[in-house]
């Protein structure tokens, strides 16, 4: 089946009529997007997905009422199972089923694993097994990767499924540069003067809850505390030149791209 | 390689030594040992009913009949998901200030104990042809073993999920789902081994009992609720092919028995429903209750409380241990207020019977013969019958050691069977039959009942028949609840009724828990969509 999806300099109103003129009427039961690698898709996918997404996800798709939706497939989902999401929506859940189109379903699909996963191609170098051996011995006490590995970091199986080399480069030379929410390293400082360093999870003006760092959820009562600081470091210390060179950030990632396909985790 | 171990362990000298850490292990507990003392710790509830045994009875006191009257909500958490006429039916796990949740349609969470506020949150991503578990997309609760939480899924996995981010560490597959199965009950963690069941007995389905290694997901054994023709009880099913699909489900989570390593199971009805000519005979171990050996999935002993079950009246209870003088002698016995009316008090260690006595105004038996069988006095072409729901359902009951009662919620309803023969077929549902319920003239009503005699000691009446639960605790409290969303604390000795709190929603199919936190006792209870913690004031 021939699809012509709008070129690039076309306008969005052609592409979708287009969209809605094509028929994908196998798409469903085979559960692949028949519009895979077609940046005409995707491009109409951005355009249906900021008037009927964006409002609950966010125009980045990085959540704001409903969750983001930009670490779909490093969690582990398919195109098909996306597209099935979106179609019938989430039971029991404010996220409503859809009528319209699979095709316009498949270009939502098309925009989102476009800004979410990246190509293999950019961890092609590197040896596997001197990363492994790497990420046993720096990394593998915080993160998991695998079946096996620390709690308090992000799991990074999947890792370099949403995040591109470059910016996993700067997470491990600067972790402090960017922290995502739920990683952001908080002390909490007791009536009795104890310290206790974390990760903050969530907070309210009366209550916090964090992660210490042994790997413990932890709630506290604002009343009960005598201060919340809110760090600027990381706990993820830095790893410069000096610790690892770019010879060892490459067996790094390739390890981590590995795991993407099906290679031996730690 | 240029990175050292020793760069390695000043980068972990570094994070740990700002912590302000105490002594206690990373993902420390629940071992099996800690679940075993049950409710010694009075800060967690560990385990389903509280302890192994099944009395949902908290040692508790702080709360008492004189100062429940001012009992006060502190924090509602909202899950944001709900099931269509049922929302939560979950027993959250506490665990060092924290619960462990599970609600409809798969999510789960951890939260803050002091605020209800969330650590995280998990959602099970669900097949859109599911089989039973569209019809009642519930969750009964987490099992815990030190860092791993377990929870089974309406297409019928077992999961283990991180309990500090909610991650997945494995998931298995129990059974086919698309066959009929799904399953919603609370793993049992006894003995290092996660105890599932499994529902589905409107389809045509075959019930088990399964253990699984909590590290890896591999099965340790299996125990079919439906025995092979070369099986004792296997000539209780003399038609061919009809027990590989004869239901049987195990969908309400058991009670255990560390000394005698006894796990004690309430089995489901029989497939169909309310058509039973394809498949005479009593139908073990349908409708029972079993004893299993924890290492091995072996049958101890087994009783059948309605043989040939054509009510849909499954015996999917919590079993209710205690130890009791019995004509002067004591003995160790498990409790069980049945879906089909009656109260029995059964020896755990023989499984013989000591006690069966109505419990409900059920017209269909009043008495058991000497064998322990129903004397039939109804099958209803004498009028109404206790409904498909029963005299009372799966929601828990509790148990007071010291005052010797057994508190329940019993339903009392008139219903008429009509049954039909089913077209059977994978996926298909096959009740075999419909129900008219009559329902002005049904009502509900906590009732205390003696455990030596089977009396009724007293009773409170609801308007409408309840699917609330109920937990005991040693102040002499009763915390039940009703169809109309009440939330009640009774006095354990006279049934008065000491407070109430309008939840919004009926309490359905889940009964309360209590845990001590920064020196004030809390009780919790799901109600619809929340999760309403409550404590004294200051």
């Amino acid at each position: 089946m021939a699809h012509c999806w709008g070129k690039r300099g076309e306008t969005l109103l052609a592409a979708l009529a287009l969209l809605l003129s094509t028929s994908v009427a196998s798409a469903q039961d085979s559960l692949a997007n028949p519009h895979e690698g077609n940046p005409g898709a995707a491009r109409a996918g951005r355009a249906l997905f900021e008037t009927r997404c964006a409002e609950c996800h966010g125009a980045d798709a990085k959540g704001i009422s409903g969750p983001d939706l930009t670490d779909l497939w490093a969690a582990g989902r398919s195109d098909g199972g996306v597209f099935q999401t979106i179609q019938r929506g989430v039971p029991g859940s404010i996220m409503p089923s859809s009528s319209a189109p699979d095709d316009e379903l498949w270009a939502i699909v098309s925009y989102l694993k476009g800004i979410s996963t990246v190509s293999p191609v950019e961890f092609a170098t590197g040896n596997a097994d001197e990363g492994r051996q790497m990420f046993g011995a720096n990394c593998a006490g915080c993160h998991r990767a695998g079946r096996s590995g620390g709690r308090l970091g992000p799991d990074l199986s999947r890792i370099t499924l949403s995040r591109s080399r470059a910016g996993l480069m700067s997470s491990i030379r600067d972790p402090s540069a960017a922290m995502r929410v739920g990683y952001r390293t908080v002390t909490v400082v007791t009536a009795e003067g104890q310290r206790i360093r974390g990760l903050k999870k969530a907070e309210d003006a009366f209550s916090i809850q964090i992660v210490d760092t042994a790997e413990r959820l932890q709630g506290y009562l604002k009343t009960d505390l005598r201060e919340v600081q809110n760090e600027a470091q990381s706990l993820m210390p830095p790893f410069g030149p000096d610790r690892l060179t770019d010879g060892d950030l490459d067996n790094l990632l390739r390890f981590l791209a590995s795991l993407r396909e099906g290679g031996d985790a730690l | 390689m240029r990175v050292t171990k020793l760069v390695t362990m000043t980068a972990l000298a570094a994070l740990a030594g700002t912590a302000g850490l105490d002594a206690q292990e990373p993902g420390a507990g629940p071992t099996s040992a800690q679940l075993v003392e049950g409710f010694t710790d009075s800060s967690r509830w560990p385990t389903f009913s509280g302890d192994y045994s099944g009395r949902r009875h908290s040692p508790l006191t702080q709360i008492t009949p004189e100062n429940v009257g001012s009992l006060t909500p502190q924090w509602t958490f909202q899950s944001g998901t709900m099931a269509r006429g049922r929302g939560f039916e979950t027993t959250p796990l506490v665990w060092d200030g924290v619960l462990y949740v599970t609600g409809p349609n798969n999510y789960a969470w951890a939260l803050d104990a002091r605020t209800g506020r969330k650590f995280w949150e998990y959602r099970r991503e669900l097949p859109d042809d599911l089989t039973y578990g569209r019809s009642a997309p519930v969750n009964r609760g987490f099992g815990m073993l030190e860092n791993q939480l377990f929870m089974v899924t309406l297409d019928a996995h077992l999961l283990a999920l991180d309990r500090t981010n909610g991650n997945v560490l494995w998931d298995i597959e129990l059974a086919d789902y698309r066959i009929g199965y799904a399953a919603t009950m609370a793993p049992l963690v006894v003995n290092g081994k996660v105890i599932a069941g499994i529902s589905g007995g409107e389809y045509p389905t075959k019930g088990f009992i399964d253990a699984y290694d909590p590290e890896t997901g591999e099965r340790d054994w299996r125990f079919y609720t439906i025995p092979s023709p070369d099986e004792p009880g296997g000539d209780t099913w003399p038609f061919t092919g009809v027990r590989e699909r004869g239901g049987g489900g195990t969908w309400m989570t058991g009670s255990f028995d560390p000394e005698l390593n006894l796990i004690y199971w309430g089995t489901g009805n029989p497939n169909p429903d309310y058509y039973g000519d394809d498949r005479l005979g009593d139908n073990l171990y349908t409708a029972s209750i079993v004893a299993l050996n924890a290492d091995t999935g072996i049958i101890e002993w087994h009783y059948q409380f309605t043989p040939h079950d054509v009510n849909d009246w499954d015996s999917n209870h919590v079993p209710v241990q205690a130890d009791i003088m019995w004509e002067g002698s004591p003995r160790k016995v498990v409790m069980v207020a049945n879906r089909n009316g009656f109260f029995y008090v059964l020896d755990r260690v023989t499984g013989e019977l000591l006690l069966g006595k109505p419990f409900t105004d059920t017209t269909w038996a009043r008495e058991l013969d000497d064998d322990g069988r129903p004397i039939v006095l109804n099958d209803g072409s004498q009028g109404c019958l206790p409904d498909y729901w029963g005299g009372t359902n799966f929601m828990p009951p509790s148990f007071d050691p010291v005052r010797g009662l057994f508190f329940v919620s019993a339903r009392e309803t008139c219903a008429t069977f009509i049954p039909q023969k089913p077209e059977i077929e994978p996926g298909r549902n096959s009740s075999g039959g419909t129900v008219w319920v009559d329902r002005d003239q049904a009502y509900g009503a906590l009732r205390a009942i003696d455990v030596r005699t089977g009396e009724r000691r007293w009773q409170f009446r609801y308007p409408t028949p309840t699917m609330a639960g109920v937990m005991s605790t040693a102040s002499g409290l009763v915390f039940a609840g009703d169809n109309e969303g009440n939330f009640m604390a009774f006095d354990a000795e006279s049934g008065d009724n000491l407070w109430h709190y309008p939840t919004g929603w009926s309490i359905w199919g889940t009964a309360a828990i209590t845990h001590m936190l920064d020196g004030k006792q809390h009780v919790l209870i799901p109600s619809g969509t929340n999760l309403t913690s409550f404590a004294l004031p200051d």
